[in-house]
């Protein structure tokens, strides 16, 4: 009974081949997205603390943001807890606010761990990105001698209550601008944690000369981002270098002797028209006085 | 529900009801949310930031920030906002003939941007060779958005207008298609529409001389600097999509232009790299600047490489000029 | 008003009957009409894109014809203005011609210009929001003033010949004609008053019109000079336009003059003098459109400007044949012509004519056509209708009827009026008569 007729076998054989094939659990060729994650850590100039965490995964050679994704937050000695979720934006971003969780514990070395961590579903594989994070102070100080503008830095981490100078660090000055920062500087902290640099005289600021002056750490593998914002009246006032022409070929309203020329032609012109048009009313009329007698 | 009718059938009750529904409207614009508001009941994800405004029956509700939507503006109200433009900056694009290698992303960030047929290029790109002895070089022209517009000075009917910040832009409704600005621009910059571009427009699209949707048939098109993207403190698609960093743009007032990832002083990029205008004798004042294309890197003809017949045919010809 | 039976007996025939020549000319003159709007609807519906047009040559066959039609306006500006103002005896019988032929070009030239705009329905903002700074403005107010300017004083020169015919009794056309020329004589009696009033008006026509023409065609000119293109932004193109404009209204006189005295049997008033009158004044329009053009393109060829180079080799090579014809054969020719006594026959200067009003449509195109392929950032494209303009059938089409209609008002007016102004031939034979 067990030995099938071979033309039977052969046919059953190939309907389950057949059907194990087309199963599309098993023929789909399921591509699980290897995402990629970064965790940054950002202070600005007001204390303001937040995580960012940016979700990719790489597609022909181009970065493809994930969007709508949640992405989980957590902090502590061991980078364990948990602290929030947040869900991307469509450039991949999640943003998470720090200043709630007022008591992030350090861990042994004095650093913040924090992690963020992607759950992974069924086409996209979980990721997680750990960074630690010393929690530095840094200063900027503007001063003016004369007509030299100074700027002042200075960088220090607390310890058991005790300010241990940064040094040996970069710290970059921006300006920003309409659609990005433009770098006016970069100081080099010496070993007392200070640096100081001239800030140029000629850049232009806002109508009346203000300038926003930004110095920071910039993706600092120890410090994270770390910015301090000053507003100051070191800008040349901006004034429109090109103002439109009041009058002229391109402007709403034409120059003035364009207009007196066209009116004094056109004037003179239809002037005589009417000339001539009151002659032929003339002579209708002197013909109509000829009928009457 | 039936007291508020009996509300509406009292004329004095019609006066409150009119009343509170202006104090609301009042107190969303004290909100800060500007202008007319239209409160959608959207189930995308929220940033947990609450409102208060005032609710057309006199009641204090709290809405989510993210389910307030600003209204749509009327086209009458779009094109004097296009007019007017963005006061107290004036926009400069400097085009590094050096990293040019004709990717042609450009052009084609731009067709998709503004919704243009495949042969319409507001951004053009043309390989030139001065003289014979001379190198080639490639050479992105967008429009230059001259200081002193032949193409808007020759406008019978007022369709093109430069506006304060640079920026000259063309009504599509007013258009008469009578091309003199075409003749007008000693540069080619402005195309055509020949035919019916056939486009399908997005549901409730209202027309805006800034993103200059859709292309008109029997009216003129050219490059806008992306007025639109500006407005939102976005850099022009041209400048995001180049892969080699080609094109800064940026505000002379505030002497900076940036590439999306390179930011530099604009007057010190002028200094150290010689740049100039193309054919600066023609007296038009371009706001493009080109920076001469030295020290390159790779040789002209890669750029033709990996193209169809009708891109690489088009420089086949020996008289470069 | 009286006038002169002989007179009465030669020129009203055309107004009474119609010959089966005349209605079999109109039909085949109407078909070609007809094609032309099939032609226009054509272009409105599917769009300029079954032109020849493309994105680098913007203007094409159209804007040369505008150019060339309103050129053609200029014999009525010379022959009723100038000589007017000289008091030329013979120009007598040709008047009426010369001031139809303004007319009907005024009103056909605009015409093209309708079909080169991308937006019909639009065609009123050039009067409700007009630029001033605009060159194209300018064409427009005058082209107006021009057109209203030429009808006035094509009218006032009717008067005197409506009101002969309608007191003229053996007329024998039909009861709507006599109303018309009843209404349409303003009840003029001939009477010193009324002869003063028009004689006036016309005088102050005449020297208007002759102002209005330069300006019209000093602005034409202007559109293309203002602009930087090279090969346009010549500051001879004003006054070139001009002597060009005069030069092609004379030749077309001299054409129609011939058609008219063989088909109308007017040898009596046409005869070998007018042709050689008005031949010489076409020799010396034509030495003065050589040195205009002589001028413009040697100070482009000898400078060493390099758009002028390319746009001088382009002419000399793809253009070569045309740019002969235009500017060597079409001035030589004609100017050998009538310089000869040996060739001076009626019509060996009817041919000179024809030659000379051909040409004059060839410079038009070699002025207009080959600047827009040469521009400054050369035309990097592979399709060939976008590199070297060509037109499709919908222009050459729309040219035929363009000059179709322009012969069948011709007619149509010659069956209302009569083409040799009676009166002025009267005023003719009263000279005759004091000398």
């Amino acid at each position: 009974m067990l030995i099938m007729k071979p033309g039977i076998s052969i046919y059953f054989i190939s309907y389950l081949l057949i059907s194990i094939v087309s199963d599309p659990l098993f023929s789909q060729d399921k591509t699980i997205i290897s995402p990629y994650i970064s965790l940054q850590y950002f202070k600005n100039s007001d204390d303001h603390r937040y995580l960012q965490t940016t979700l990719t995964y790489s597609l022909n050679r181009m970065e493809i943001p994930l969007s709508g994704t949640e992405i989980s937050f957590y902090s502590g000695p061991a980078g364990k807890d948990l602290l929030g979720t947040a869900l991307t934006n469509e450039k991949g971003i999640a943003a998470f606010d720090l200043s709630e969780s007022i008591s992030l514990t350090k861990n042994s070395d004095g650093l913040w761990v924090f992690s963020s961590d992607f759950a992974g579903n069924d086409t996209i594989e979980t990721v997680r990105s750990e960074i630690s994070i010393r929690d530095v102070k840094l200063e900027m100080i503007l001063s003016q001698v004369d007509t030299i503008r100074t700027i002042s830095l200075k960088a220090f981490t607390s310890r058991n209550s005790k300010e241990i100078p940064v040094s040996e660090e970069v710290i970059m000055i921006y300006i920003p601008r309409m659609f990005s920062l433009l770098p006016v500087g970069e100081a080099y902290l010496d070993e007392n944690g200070t640096a100081s640099l001239e800030f140029p005289s000629d850049l232009p600021g806002d109508s009346e000369g203000n300038l926003t002056i930004i110095s920071k750490f910039e993706e600092h593998p120890a410090f994270g981002n770390v910015e301090v914002k000053v507003v100051k009246n070191w800008g040349l006032p901006a004034s429109n270098s090109a103002p439109v022409a009041h009058r002229a070929l391109w402007t709403k309203t034409a120059p003035r002797w364009m207009i007196i020329t066209l009116s004094v032609l056109l004037t003179g012109v239809w002037g005589h028209y009417l000339f001539a048009i009151i002659s032929l009313i003339r002579i209708k009329r002197e013909s109509k006085k000829q009928k009457k007698p | 529900m039936k007291q508020k009718e009996q509300n509406l059938s009292d004329k004095s009750s019609r006066r409150n009801f009119l009343k509170n529904l202006g104090a609301g409207v009042g107190a969303v614009t004290l909100a800060g949310v500007g202008g007319t508001a239209a409160i959608t009941a959207g189930k995308e994800a929220k940033s947990g930031k609450k409102i208060k405004l005032l609710s057309p029956d006199g009641k204090l509700v709290e809405v989510d920030k993210d389910d307030i939507k600003p209204a749509e503006k009327s086209v009458k109200e779009l094109k004097a906002e296009a007019k007017t433009g963005l006061p107290g900056h004036k926009f400069i694009m400097v085009i590094d003939l050096a990293k040019c290698k004709n990717a042609r992303k450009c052009v084609e960030a731009c067709q998709e941007g503004h919704m243009l047929p495949k042969d319409h290029e507001w951004i053009k790109l043309y390989l030139l060779q001065d003289d014979k002895n001379t190198a080639k070089y490639w050479f992105p022209r967008p429009c230059f958005h001259c200081d002193k517009p032949m193409c808007v000075s020759v406008c019978p009917v007022g369709a093109t207008y430069k506006r304060d910040d640079g920026i000259v832009l063309v009504d599509n409704q007013r258009c008469i298609g009578c091309k003199f600005c075409m003749t007008g621009c000693p540069y080619s910059a402005r195309v055509f529409n020949w035919k019916d571009p056939e486009i399908k427009l997005p549901e409730g699209h209202v027309y805006d001389p800034e993103t200059n949707i859709p292309p008109v048939e029997g009216t003129v098109g050219k490059c806008v600097f992306c007025a639109d993207n500006l407005r939102k403190n976005i850099l022009p698609r041209c400048v995001t999509a180049c892969p080699m960093g080609v094109i800064y743009f940026g505000d002379l007032l505030e002497d900076t232009v940036t590439n999306g990832e390179e930011t530099v002083r604009f007057s010190k990029l002028m200094l150290d790299r010689a740049g100039y205008r193309y054919r600066e004798e023609l007296g038009t004042l371009p706001s493009v600047f080109y920076l001469p294309p030295n020290q390159r890197m790779f040789p002209v003809e890669s750029g033709l490489d990996g193209y169809e017949e009708e891109i690489k045919g088009r420089y086949k010809d020996d008289e470069l000029r | 008003m009286e006038a002169n039976r002989k007179l009465l007996r030669d020129l009203t025939p055309e107004l009474e009957k119609t010959s089966t020549g005349w209605y079999i000319t109109f039909i085949v003159l109407l078909v070609f009409f007809l094609v032309g709007i099939y032609a226009l609807v054509q272009q409105i519906d599917k769009g300029h894109i079954v032109t020849g047009m493309r994105d680098n040559v913007v203007w094409g066959f159209y804007i040369v014809n505008f150019i060339f039609f309103m050129g053609l306006s200029y014999s009525g500006a010379l022959i009723s203005g100038v000589l007017h103002l000289f008091n030329t005896g013979w120009r007598r019988p040709v008047i009426r011609l010369a001031e139809l032929i303004t007319v009907i070009s005024l009103v056909i030239g605009p015409f093209f210009i309708f079909f080169c705009i991308g937006r019909l329905d639009r065609l009123y903002f050039l009067f409700t929001h007009p630029r001033i700074q605009s060159p194209i403005t300018w064409d427009v107010i005058a082209i107006s003033t021009d057109l209203i300017g030429c009808f006035i004083y094509l009218y006032l020169s009717f008067i005197e010949d409506f009101a002969i015919l309608r007191d003229y009794e053996d007329l024998n056309v039909a009861p709507w004609k006599r109303k018309l020329y009843k209404i349409l004589s303003l009840g003029y009696n001939g009477t010193p008053i009324q002869a003063r009033l028009l004689s006036r008006a016309r005088t102050i026509m005449s020297s208007m019109i002759i102002a209005i023409a330069i300006i019209v065609y000093s602005v034409l000119a202007w559109i293309f000079g203002v602009t930087l293109q090279p090969g346009w932004h010549s500051t001879i193109f004003g006054p070139y336009f001009v002597i060009a404009a005069v030069f092609s209204g004379t030749g077309l006189l001299i054409i129609l003059m011939w058609v008219f005295r063989k088909v109308y049997r007017l040898e009596e008033y046409i005869t070998k003098r007018h042709f050689v009158n008005v031949g010489v004044l076409l020799t010396i329009i034509a030495a003065f459109y050589g040195y205009f053009t002589f001028s413009d393109y040697l100070t482009k060829w000898y400078g060493s400007i390099k758009m002028d180079s390319i746009l001088i080799d382009k002419l000399f090579s793809e253009y070569y044949a045309l740019f002969i014809f235009a500017n060597y054969i079409g001035i030589l020719i004609p100017g050998i012509i009538i310089a000869l006594p040996r060739f001076r026959t009626i019509p060996n200067i009817t041919i000179a004519a024809v030659i000379a009003v051909l040409a004059l449509w060839v410079n038009r195109y070699i002025i207009v056509i080959p600047t827009l392929e040469t521009p400054f950032l050369p035309i990097q494209d592979v399709r060939d209708a976008w590199i070297k303009y060509s037109p499709t059938w919908i222009e050459w089409s729309l040219t035929l009827a363009g000059v179709s209609i322009f012969i069948m008002l011709f007619m149509l007016i010659s069956k209302i009026a009569p083409i040799i102004s009676i009166s002025e031939m009267q005023e003719k034979d009263k000279e005759e008569i004091l000398k």
